[in-house]
């Protein structure tokens, strides 16, 4: 696939189109269907298919395994973390009405950032589960 | 009404017809892009009941990435299913009472859409009428995912972290292990 012309040059125009569409679903969740989970997806659908394309270890260095793993976790930690702020805050856990000025402006930022935490977690979860399947083979034959 | 009940005619028969072929097919690449067809059609079923974002998530987790990772898992499987060895008889007899069964039972079933079903009596008003004066959402979906359900979204998140890093340790546990052997000889090295 390395050298199919027609492959490269179509994942170069696809690959910013594609996160800028996992963007748009992810922030626009509030007001369409979308949210995190499909905004994780296709993102990730990026990543996977600039390492189907280029190789799996362009797509490392495009995004390393480190970085990859860390966001894995954080995305967890950021939907816990909001919980634990309107805790801090005097409220119950993912408790939202008090990170705002008013209640639905609480509502809006706790929105947000959970799904941003959902997102995070599900993109770096698929590419970090597919570059484990595709990486494996050549352990196994060293 | 017409309309509506050919398309969803339409979509089971193709569901049907994809089904027959996962079961007759012995290939594995066939199976696994079967599935992928399967799903978008389920997708578009979720469309003809305005599910739009379950729709959505249909379409690019079942149909989309699920299907990239069974072709990367696909690799490290053999190209063909082995033919089964035991009668298909006692298996297939299970599944036709157990479908007859629940067909019947669906006979019970409020019609779909129907406002006086149980399950629009419940809780479903309350998040209806509060989703916009609580939180200010035009999408009903979303304020019941991220804020009204938000324990279960949460919990969700954490499914998908645990099983990534579960599938992950399975895998490196193998990467280590070969790592290990060729490991002491450099840590010899170091030492001398």
């Amino acid at each position: 696939m390395h050298n199919n012309p027609i492959l490269r040059i179509s994942t170069k125009i696809l690959f910013a189109p594609i996160i800028l569409f996992g963007l748009y679903v992810q922030f626009h969740g509030d007001f369409g269907p979308g949210g995190g989970f499909q905004a994780g997806v296709i993102v990730a659908s990026a990543f996977i298919l600039y390492s189907l394309v280029f190789g799996i270890e362009a797509g490392k260095k495009l995004f390393p395994t480190n970085i990859n793993l860390i966001l894995l976790a954080l995305g967890g930690i950021v939907y816990g973390g909001v919980g634990i702020v309107s805790m801090i805050l005097g409220d119950e856990f993912l408790a939202y009405n008090i990170l705002g000025s008013s209640p639905q402006s609480g509502q809006h930022i706790g929105i947000l950032l959970v799904e941003f935490g959902v997102g995070l977690t599900v993109s770096n979860v698929m590419i970090a589960l597919f570059n484990a399947f595709a990486s494996y083979d050549k352990v196994k034959e060293k | 009404m017409i309309s509506e009940l050919l398309i969803n005619a339409f979509l089971v028969t193709i569901m049907l017809s994809i089904a027959i072929a996962l079961i007759k097919t012995r290939t594995v690449i066939f199976t696994v892009i079967l599935t992928s067809a399967y799903s978008l059609v389920a997708a578009l079923m979720f469309i003809t009941l305005d599910a739009v974002d379950v729709a959505f998530t249909e379409a690019s987790v079942g149909a989309g990435i699920s299907t990239i990772l069974f072709l990367a898992a696909m690799a490290y499987l053999p190209k063909k299913e082995e033919d089964s060895i035991s009668s298909e008889f006692i298996p297939a007899l299970s599944c036709i009472i157990l479908g007859g069964i629940l067909i019947w039972c669906s006979f019970d079933l409020p019609e779909i859409g129907q406002l006086t079903a149980p399950i629009h009596q419940h809780i479903a008003p309350e998040y209806i009428k509060g989703s916009k004066e609580d939180i200010g959402i035009p999408n009903i979906v979303t304020s019941v995912l991220a804020s009204y359900r938000g324990y279960d979204t949460f919990g969700e998140t954490i499914v998908v972290f645990t099983a990534g890093v579960a599938v992950l340790a399975l895998l490196e546990k193998k990467n280590t292990t070969k790592k290990n052997k060729s490991q002491p000889k450099q840590k010899i090295r170091k030492n001398a």
